[in-house]
């Protein structure tokens, strides 16, 4: 009994079986998911950094940093990026809410939805939940003022 | 202020330019136009804007423009601020530094980085289309 709680308390971190990070990620690495072409999602998914999807999401998706869909992903569901939302040509986004800091869409993607965009589209509610503030980012360049 | 100022861009009558052959309504960053406006051409709007444009051809709203109108044209290129509904019969094009919040209707969209959009975006093929014209 004793020695198994040194022995979990010693090295923690080797009995899990995903070590991820609370919510910063060190040595500047953030946290990045991609769904290929083959994935399917129906459901919620929340990510702490990006997401990349390039396969068939029906739900919601959410992530602190990017969300990108890519070559043929097919989105169906809410979007919600903290920072930005990319929108491939090929890509198609049928959205009920679409909340995002920026916002690319290329030509020939398929895009629909009610969009939100600016600092404050990531507070749906005034229900103030104080964040633990935790990516500590590089400031993204400030608008160029000539 | 002045109603139109002619630039001076080819044959110019009226603040008309012609450009292909297809006419052009030309605004200048100091011009004015209030009301309802509905045009067989282009239209080039810049200064600022209030009410209601519909054209045939495109519409390209110029950086530092200020719109509140609603705007109709084939493709709609927008580098200024908007407020109102917008119906491109082709494409919208949102450049980095446009601005807009209202409903969208478009066939194509591109919205560049850096560009804000508020509003609902319907995307599809218009069956309101009128025939001839």
């Amino acid at each position: 009994m004793f020695g198994w709680v040194t022995l979990s308390s010693r090295r923690p971190g080797s009995r899990l079986p995903t070590p991820v990070p609370e919510a910063h990620v060190s040595n500047g690495q953030r946290n990045s998911v991609v769904l290929g072409p083959k994935d399917r999602l129906v459901g919620q998914l929340f990510i702490e950094g990006d997401l990349r999807v390039a396969g068939t999401v029906e739900g919601a998706l959410e992530a602190t940093g990017d969300i990108e869909i890519a070559g043929g992903g097919k989105v169906n569901g809410q979007v919600t990026a903290y920072n930005r939302l990319v929108v491939g040509s090929e890509a198609s986004l049928i959205a009920s809410d679409v909340r995002v800091a920026r916002l690319t869409v290329e030509d020939g993607a398929t895009f629909s939805g009610r969009v939100s965009m600016g600092p404050h589209a990531e507070e749906p509610a005034p229900v103030a939940v104080e964040e633990p503030a935790p990516v500590v980012e590089p400031t993204p360049q400030k608008g160029k003022r000539r | 202020m002045d109603v139109q100022e002619a630039v001076a861009e080819g044959a110019t009558e009226n603040g008309e330019v012609k450009r292909d052959g297809r006419k052009q309504f030309q605004m200048g960053p100091g011009d004015i136009l209030e009301g309802k406006l509905i045009y067989d051409g282009s239209i080039h709007a810049d200064g600022r804007v209030e009410g209601e444009v519909r054209v045939t051809g495109n519409i390209d709203v110029a950086n530092g423009a200020n719109v509140k109108a609603l705007l109709e044209g084939s493709n709609v290129s927008l580098k200024g601020a908007v407020e109102g509904a917008v119906t491109a019969r082709d494409k919208l094009t949102l450049g980095k530094n446009a601005r807009l919040s209202g409903d969208v209707t478009v066939r194509r969209l591109q919205i560049d980085d850096g560009a804000t959009l508020n509003g609902h975006v319907r995307m599809g093929d218009f069956e309101q289309q009128a025939s001839g014209q």
